[in-house]
């Protein structure tokens, strides 16, 4: 029953990138090879240190170095690196999953179209709320032709939402509805980030407002039942918090986030399902390469 | 051994009394406490014990020290109990605190005299990176209630002799090109690190400036004023007092030290600033005096040994805030301290 | 008296009212209001949606007209009083909204987002001024932070360039004391004007308001009639008294100010704020005053006690932007009381 598992890199130390490395060692199909950054004394390298995995403050020449064992590398740098770093894994042949909002590859989320990603160089992950919203405007989309406006509303709590993201909001707004038009086959799309400071802090909620002239409500619930069902494979914490409904003209359909706190708390929903859905890309290819 | 142990204990239930409604908001919670096998470290965990067990509080502690397992040995009558767990390592390179942890207390800083004269980098080091790496690991918990931080009176620079107390809001002059100040500036560099924590990510952080104290568990070897007399006192004196015994100090009892900091981690204002000691002056001839005449035959106290020249500094701290926001007093006089902590040490050294 | 400051007054009638208007707007509506506005010698006047720039949406209800027509059609009618615009970044982005904004001849850019969160301001207001114009920032739903948090994070805004700060009130639940010691504390310590923007949820939008003027604002908010979310803000009309009974120097024409309320009485007819026990309870929680209206619907379908869903939100310390919470809270609340004869599952 032994096989061998397919050897990952994780690039970007930070809290994401930590993250990732404690669901990576809990896959039975990946294998973190390197851990890499550049301040050997992040607390993320130090954590990586105590479970004795490689790292390395060489960032992207680390993995360039070791580029024999790695076939996949998660980039949770920053777009602006990750512009660099794109050519350079598909010339080195290094399948790129990019947590980042530079959008070089294609967007993907593992419940619609985990598919026609898997041979792709490079995907991207969109973004947390893309990844919560997405696969819900996909459902509504193929429950109702007609969907002409599709909005969604993530609230996430103060501190979960680190510099990068509160410096970003304008990407990650655009970078999500862009999400939302590409998957949810509609023009018109909004996206809208709430940050609650309220202690104890607040799991992710998301929810997903439709404009559908006449809404076909029994069989969008059984197709965002389905959806639901086939997110929770891979990030646990993800449930209904109310069922599809029409509501001052509006169908409506709430979700929240539990994170798994791996490494970041639980109420970092956020994070958890980007970093959920990366390693759910992941080990498909890995099990499509056995 | 016993009746030293039997002494603190006494103390511990003393301090809290019947206050134990002003530390209700700690029942049943885990506590994280960096340093904790120092000085204060112990004299937490003793209050802690006696909550548990007199109070039923239900606290769970996790103590972070470089030198957790020897504390576990040495002191079995903490080190074994059930609500306690050790884990040792370096401050400076803690990355993850146990997930359920509400409160937590950083006490972890080089505060030997005789390292800031030899090492003083890594004092540096430890008192201000460790601080950073703690808050940030403090960010990753679940529901983060409390951090207090341990600062010190020193970051006030001088105390004008002509000025009796200084409150939260005096700053005094420091010199950072002088490496004598290196744990004064350790110690603001900390703050200013808390305040960032403050200011970015909202971490309710409560900082408390001890100043001087005294009590069981204390080392003797380190070269303050009180210890030195206490050990010179225990060995038959004589003491010897460099200047002309007029510097003034003011002294804490640890047990009300110890209370204090729980008062402050149940009740302090996050982004508040507290000073933590007594506010009564006594100049060290007194002091000489209150502890020499617990001693038979009495030993003699010299004074003037040193330089002429040298003035006579004074440091004592107003804690009306933390009289009047969190109602603490001070329970055991300095007399009562300096008896209590002779007859501890004469108890240990019996053994 | 001589020594009283000189008060920029902002008239925000034609942004806070759409909260009370259900976002339904006319530009007939806007032209007449802000002609008005211009006469009385207003400073400011604010338009769009009640959320400010972009933030038509299913979550807080769509405009009626879209907000480049609102912001042309009102520019029109001003030559003294200065068009503004509220910017919530997470609603509005730069490139969609505030650049559209500015192409359309808005002059003050007020850059709000929740009290304790200033540093999702820094782009937005940092643009603005680099395009020359004028950025504020603004501290929403600020009773809920004490004062020493509100002024590190109106620093925060004014290192990133904003010329004003304005606390609000936007649950209306501030009692003149908060003002004073808030407002107190900003006016002493901040480099740039302080205002404040009341509510009137517990009937103290004028005692709140004099309390910030005394406590050394120099910028006031108010609606005409007090044509805002929930109970309404602090009325012009009375505003104008006030400034002038205490001889605060200021840029009114008495009696043009005053006729703005007649103006808001007949343009918007209905829809005047009133305070009721709904209102009543958003002050009492704390919750955003803007929810009062979607509560009530929610209430309604639901079958339960629209006070009891202010209660809840307030119990969970939402924020402004948070009306999906609504239905939630209204769907667990309608569970929880099985007894209920109204209770109609909606799942």
């Amino acid at each position: 029953m032994s096989f061998k598992k397919t050897g990952v890199a994780i690039l970007g130390t930070g809290n994401i990138g930590t993250d990732l490395l404690i669901k990576v060692m809990r896959s039975p199909f990946l294998e973190c090879v390197l851990f890499a950054g550049r301040n050997l004394s992040s607390p993320g390298m130090t954590k990586a240190s105590l479970l004795s995995v490689p790292v390395s403050a060489k960032g992207l020449q680390g993995i360039i170095d070791h580029k024999d064992e790695i076939s996949l590398v998660f980039d949770a740098t920053s777009a602006e690196d990750h512009f660099k770093h794109a050519p350079i894994f598909e010339e080195l042949g290094i399948k790129a999953v990019d947590l980042t909002p530079a959008k070089v590859g294609r967007m993907c989320v593992p419940a619609v179209n985990l598919g026609e990603c898997l041979d792709l160089p490079n995907v991207n992950m969109i973004t947390c709320g893309g990844q919560a919203s997405i696969p819900l405007a996909y459902a509504i989309s193929k429950a109702n032709p007609d969907v002409e406006y599709i909005e969604t509303v993530s609230s996430i709590a103060s501190r979960s939402a680190g510099p990068a993201t509160r410096i970003n909001l304008d990407e990650y707004l655009q970078t999500t509805e862009k999400g939302l038009q590409f998957f949810g086959a509609c023009e018109r799309t909004k996206a809208i980030l709430n940050l609650n400071p309220a202690q104890p802090c607040v799991h992710m909620q998301t929810t997903v407002m439709a404009k559908i002239a006449n809404p076909d409500i029994e069989k969008t619930r059984e197709i965002v039942a389905t959806m639901v069902s086939q997110i929770r494979e891979y990030v646990p914490g993800y449930q209904l918090l109310l069922e599809p409904i029409v509501e001052s003209g509006r169908l409506i359909t709430m979700v929240r986030v539990d994170g798994l706190g791996d490494y970041l708390p639980k109420y970092a929903g956020n994070l958890d399902i980007i970093n959920c859905a990366a390693i759910a890309y992941a080990e498909a290819c890995a099990r499509r390469a056995k | 051994m016993s009746r030293a142990i039997e002494l603190v204990h006494t103390d511990a239930e003393a301090v809290i009394g019947d206050r134990i409604g002003s530390l209700s908001a700690l029942r049943d919670q885990h506590l994280f406490i960096s340093g904790g096998t120092g000085f204060l470290g112990t004299w937490l965990l003793e209050l802690i014990k006696v909550l548990n067990e007199k109070h039923d509080f239900g606290v769970k502690v996790t103590v972070f020290s470089r030198s957790a397992r020897a504390f576990a040995n040495r002191l079995p009558h903490l080190g074994l109990e059930k609500w306690a767990s050790f884990q040792e390592g370096d401050i400076r390179y803690i990355s993850e605190l146990p997930r359920d942890v509400r409160y937590v207390i950083h006490a972890a800083a080089l505060t030997d005299r005789r390292l800031f004269a030899s090492q003083p980098g890594a004092v540096a080091e430890t008192n201000g990176l460790g601080t950073l790496r703690l808050l940030r690991a403090s960010h990753l918990l679940e529901d983060l209630k409390k951090i207090v931080i341990l600062s010190s009176g020193l970051v006030y620079g001088t105390q004008p002799w002509d000025r009796e107390r200084i409150d939260e809001n005096f700053v005094g002059p420091l010199r950072c090109d002088d490496v004598n100040s290196v744990y004064a500036e350790s110690k603001r560099f900390a703050e200013i690190i808390a305040q960032c924590a403050i200011s970015e990510s909202k971490l309710p952080v409560v900082t408390l400036r001890p100043f001087a104290f005294v009590g069981p568990y204390q080392s003797l070897q380190l070269p303050w004023a009180v210890t030195d007399f206490i050990r010179d006192s225990l060995n038959g004196g004589p003491i010897r007092i460099m200047g002309d015994g007029t510097t003034v100090r003011s002294i804490m009892y640890a047990a009300d030290f110890a209370f204090w900091v729980l008062v402050a981690l149940a009740n302090g204002r996050p982004r508040e600033t507290y000073n933590v000691g007594s506010p009564e002056p006594i100049d060290l001839g007194s002091l000489a005096q209150l502890i020499t005449q617990h001693f038979t035959p009495v030993p003699e106290i010299h004074t003037g040994l040193g330089q002429t020249g040298h003035d006579r500094n004074r440091l004592v701290p107003s804690v009306n805030r933390a009289k009047n926001e969190l109602g603490l007093e001070v329970t055991f006089s300095l007399s009562d301290a300096i008896q209590r902590t002779i007859a501890w040490n004469q108890y240990s050294q019996s053994l | 008296m001589s020594t009283l400051p000189h008060i920029t007054v902002c008239d925000a009638t034609l942004r806070d009212g759409s909260h009370a208007y259900s976002h339904q707007i006319t530009l007939d509506q806007v032209r007449a209001y802000a002609t008005a506005s211009e006469a009385a010698g207003f400073s400011f006047l604010e338009v769009g949606h009640g959320n400010g720039l972009g933030a038509s949406s299913l979550q807080v209800g769509e405009s009626l007209v879209p907000e480049g027509e609102m912001l042309r059609a009102a520019k029109a009618c001003l030559k003294n009083t200065k068009l503004s615009v509220h910017v919530i970044p997470g609603f509005a982005t730069i490139k969609r909204e505030i650049v559209n904004a500015l192409e359309n001849g808005v002059e003050l850019f007020r850059i709000g987002c929740h009290c304790t969160e200033a540093d999702v301001s820094q782009r937005h207001i940092s643009y603005v001024r680099s395009a020359g114009h004028e950025a504020w920032g603004v501290l929403m739903m600020s009773h809920m932070a004490p004062a020493d948090v509100l002024l590190e994070e109106s620093k925060k805004m004014q290192s990133y360039g904003a010329q004003g700060i304005v606390l609000m009130d936007s649950a209306g639940a501030y009692f003149p004391k908060d003002v004073t010691e808030k407002i107190g504390l900003l006016a002493e310590k901040l480099e740039v004007p302080v205002g404040f923007h009341a509510h009137d949820n517990l009937g103290l939008s004028i005692a709140n308001s004099l309390a910030a003027l005394e406590a050394g604002a120099k910028i006031i908010d108010g609606t005409a009639k007090g044509f805002g979310a929930g109970a309404g803000n602090a009325p012009l009309e009375l505003l104008a008294a006030v400034l002038k009974q205490r001889g605060y120097k200021n840029s009114l024409d008495l009696y043009k100010a005053l006729d703005v309320a007649a103006l808001a009485t007949k343009l918007f007819a209905g829809s005047l704020p009133d305070s009721n026990d709904i209102t009543i309870v958003s002050g009492l929680a704390g919750v955003f005053s803007g929810f009062a209206k979607p509560v009530q619907r929610a209430a309604k379908q639901l079958g339960v006690d629209p006070r009891d869903i202010f209660f809840e939100l307030g119990r969970r310390q939402v924020v402004g932007g948070q009306e999906d919470l609504i239905l939630e809270v209204a769907d667990e609340l309608a569970r929880r009381t099985s007894t209920n004869p109204n209770f109609y599952p909606i799942s």
